[in-house]
């Protein structure tokens, strides 16, 4: 049974639908489920489509996230494209699986839709659960809205599966934020997919025509080359990701800078920098502080690992103040607040113009960002600028004046 | 899902089956899809165990091993004993990467991605692996029936860290989670998880079987069915491991014959047509535990009343398999008639040292 040929065609879908019409457009071969809120409706909609029809694959509901993660490695290994996903702490569930996935060069997808990790029981997304993976090996970064997760889920397809690349992905989004909210999504083409997309094929799978081992055990002497490459798989991703990005907006008409989007940061003195679904409410916000005559923009990360620390540095250097806004949980870390912080610092320590770096504890459990928070975090921006040196650190929206 | 119509070999059974069969077999294949040079242990019987499995199974196979001996002994990173694909898995993965290797190749053929004969699959977890960790994933492999057989290569404890005990160690055993002391003499007390029943009870539509490596052209056979079977497949293999169970090397399969006399090892099958046991296997004569036990360090420390019960627990196992108990294993089951272990008094003095 072939998979269904389609016209390009606009429909009103949400994030997690968006995701599950992308592994259906790149025709995977094995999904592997287990239920947790919000991803779940993404796995709710490939099953109906399997059932359906519409989609040939074999659709294996696991016995945990560990098993999810391990069917699509053994599935991957063998040469088949795979999809799977997870949220909060199923995400941590399987995490054993990570560095193996990589370390082998798997190309599994992962859609995540994030959720705030236990305690407590919470359906909000913070960007905890994804985050805590970031140094396993897999590309990763975050959409902001139904349209991007669709084509983020297409380009990472085709970037991880790239035979110079051969890496894992995990494609990021908000929890709710994008996940469960309707937006318009253009749907391509079957065959502007074909295009862009060509099929999975890995160059040493397990195929008993070929005999090959996968994972040996290694002797510590055996170790550095190893690693060396694993690093350098993730370096070698950097034009590979680039040209994906350029291609990808022949075919499809829409361009994206896989790395950075900026908003309004020509003139800007100080700027926000995060991640994935509040970068629109910070538009707006911005829109709105303008008008006030301040000078505020957003610089969106849209890929985390591997991490553009040239861009970052060369970005953010531009600016007087840059406000990490961080949605997600470090314990103890650098700035007693996110992991985005010291990613920041780290790329601007080389920079000649050091701009003053805040970071701004908000969106925690999952809480929505909204418009006066933006507007309090920009005043602090702006103070700090005036004064030429930060209040603090690090600062939990909500609990101050 | 539509139907999946593959290609699959049949493999045929090999004849003189069990008992005397300790001679050359002209019929056994040549190919060594698990060749000599890896780094287990002389005598090893989870090496043994994997060259008639493999042999079995012939070359059109891919091999899975979770972390365990024959995982870290065997592989080694630019040597590689396994002449046909083979991967590591994590040691909790067992069932679901294996799952994962069968349903590629289920949609990879059904969509014309890969053309030949199913490949067999077959999976070499520990019995730390596929009696703890890794039993929840075997599980979900033979529940959904995944083309694969699943083997748990009973070693009875965790071997490769060094000899801990795991859910299949026997009672009495020692090991280095469960050494004997002054307020445990019998060192472990609890009984071993009855691992394949609970699968063949669980997942009745597999076919699953016990085995053991005194009985080569037996689980030779019991491997083949199991590949043979559209579905999931299940075996446990008893493999003696010289390091945990402390005996001399050479004796790696008179053990796997005693312990099947001495009714510690229950031999059967589980037919999935028919939903019933086979118990029609029979070795060659019955024997008193004790006779498996004093070949073993790791049961050096038992006092004649652990050896009881030891004895009581095999008569029971006899007796599930409708087998009729001689006067002497029921004389043998009570500690009046029994001696102690020759170095149990010497563990109690090394427990009072410590
Ligand atoms: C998640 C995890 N926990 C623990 C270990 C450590 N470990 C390595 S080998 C092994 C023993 C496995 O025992 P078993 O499955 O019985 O195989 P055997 O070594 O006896 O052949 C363990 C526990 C591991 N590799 N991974
Ligand atoms: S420790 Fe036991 S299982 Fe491991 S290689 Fe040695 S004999 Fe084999
Ligand atoms: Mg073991």
């Amino acid at each position: 049974m072939a998979t269904e040929t389609v016209k390009k065609k606009k429909v009103r879908i949400n994030g997690c639908v968006a995701s599950a019409q992308a592994a259906k457009y790149a025709d995977v071969d094995v999904i592997t489920a287990y239920p947790i809120r919000p991803y779940t409706a993404t796995m709710i909609a490939l099953a109906q489509m399997v059932a359906n029809g519409e989609l040939d694959a074999d659709y294996i509901v696991a016995d945990s996230e560990h098993s999810q993660l391990s069917i699509a490695h053994g599935a991957s290994s063998s040469g088949a494209r795979v999809f799977t996903g997870s949220s909060g702490v199923g995400v941590q569930f399987a995490y054993e699986l990570y560095s193996p996935i990589s370390g082998t060069r798997m190309p599994v997808q992962m859609m995540i839709a994030d959720r705030t990790l236990d305690p407590p029981g919470d359906f909000g997304s913070e960007h905890t659960d994804a985050l805590s993976t970031r140094d396993m090996g897999w590309l990763m970064g975050w959409s902001c809205d139904a349209q991007e997760a669709f084509d983020n889920h297409l380009l990472g397809f085709r970037i991880g599966e790239d035979p110079r690349v051969l890496l894992p992905q995990m494609v990021c989004q908000d929890g709710f934020f994008v996940s469960h909210i309707t937006t318009d999504v253009e749907l391509p083409d079957t065959g502007q997919v074909k295009e862009f997309l060509p099929p999975y094929k890995h160059p040493y799978p397990l195929d008993p025509r070929r005999p090959v081992s996968h994972g040996p055990q290694i002797m510590p002497e055996q170790g550095p080359p190893l690693q060396l490459e694993r690093a350098r798989a993730m370096e070698g991703a950097v034009p590979v990701i680039e040209q994906a990005h350029e291609e990808f907006a022949k075919i499809f008409g829409r361009k994206y800078d896989p790395w950075i989007e900026e908003y309004m940061t020509s003139d800007a003195e100080v700027v926000f920098f995060l991640q994935g679904a509040h970068g629109v409410t910070a538009r707006y916000a911005i829109q709105h502080m303008r008008q006030r005559g301040a000078k505020v923009g957003l610089v969106r990360l849209k890929t985390i690992r591997p991490y553009p620390t040239d861009r970052v540095n060369e970005v953010l250097s531009k600016f007087a103040v840059v406000g990490v806004v961080e949605t997600n949980l470090a314990l103890g870390s650098v700035s007693s607040g996110g992991v985005l912080y010291a990613e920041v610092c780290g790329a601007l320590y080389e920079s000649a113009k050091r701009p003053l770096v805040l970071s701004f504890m908000a969106g925690m459990g999952g809480e929505a960002i909204v418009l006066k928070e933006f507007y309090w975090m920009t005043q602090k921006m702006l103070d700090a600028k005036k004064r030429g040196k930060i209040e603090k650190r690090t600062h939990w929206v909500g609990f101050e004046e | 899902m539509p139907a999946i119509e593959v290609q699959r070999q049949m493999l045929p059974m090999f004849g003189s089956p069990n008992q005397g069969a300790r001679f050359y077999n002209p019929e056994l294949p040549q190919t060594e899809p698990f060749v000599p040079g890896h780094r287990t242990c002389a005598g090893c019987g989870p090496s043994i165990q994997y060259r008639m499995t493999s042999k079995a199974a012939g070359d059109n196979t891919i091999l899975v091993g979770p972390t365990g001996c024959m995982y870290v002994a065997n592989s080694s990173y630019l040597c590689t004993p396994y002449n046909v694909p083979w991967a590591h898995t994590q040691i909790g993965s067992a069932g679901s990467f294996t799952a994962g290797v069968a349903a590629a190749y289920e949609a990879m053929i059904r969509k014309g991605k890969w053309k030949g004969p199913f490949p067999n699959i077959i999976c070499e977890a520990g019995d730390g692996s596929a009696s703890d960790i890794g039993l929840a994933s075997i599980s979900g492999a033979l529940y959904r029936n995944h083309d694969c057989l699943i083997i748990c290569y009973d070693n009875e404890q965790y071997a490769n860290t060094g000899i801990q005990a795991s859910s299949r160690t026997p009672y009495g055993g020692m090991t280095t989670f469960s050494p004997p002391g002054k307020m445990v003499p019998e060192a472990k007390t609890l009984f071993p998880k009855d691992l394949a029943r609970m699968m063949a009870a669980g997942h009745p539509h597999c076919y699953v079987a016990t085995a053991s490596v005194g009985y080569p052209i037996d689980l030779m056979n019991k491997v083949r069915k199991g590949l043979n079977h559209k579905g999931a497949a299940y075996m446990m293999i008893y493999t003696p491991c010289q390091k945990g169970f402390v005996y001399e090397t050479p004796r790696s399969i008179d053990l796997g014959r005693l312990v099947v006399e001495c009714g510690l090892y229950p031999m059967w099958e589980w037919d999935p047509a028919k939903r019933e046991f086979d118990y029609s296997f029979r070795p060659g004569s019955m024997r008193p535990v004790s006779e498996y036990l004093k070949l073993q360090g790791r049961f050096g420390h038992l006092h004649a009343e652990h050896i009881a019960t030891l004895q009581k627990f095999a008569n029971a196992q006899w007796k599930m398999m409708g087998v009729e108990l001689p006067d002497a294993l029921l004389w043998a089951a009570d500690a009046k008639n029994l001696s102690d272990m020759a170095a149990a008094d010497e563990a109690v003095a090394v427990a009072l040292t410590v």
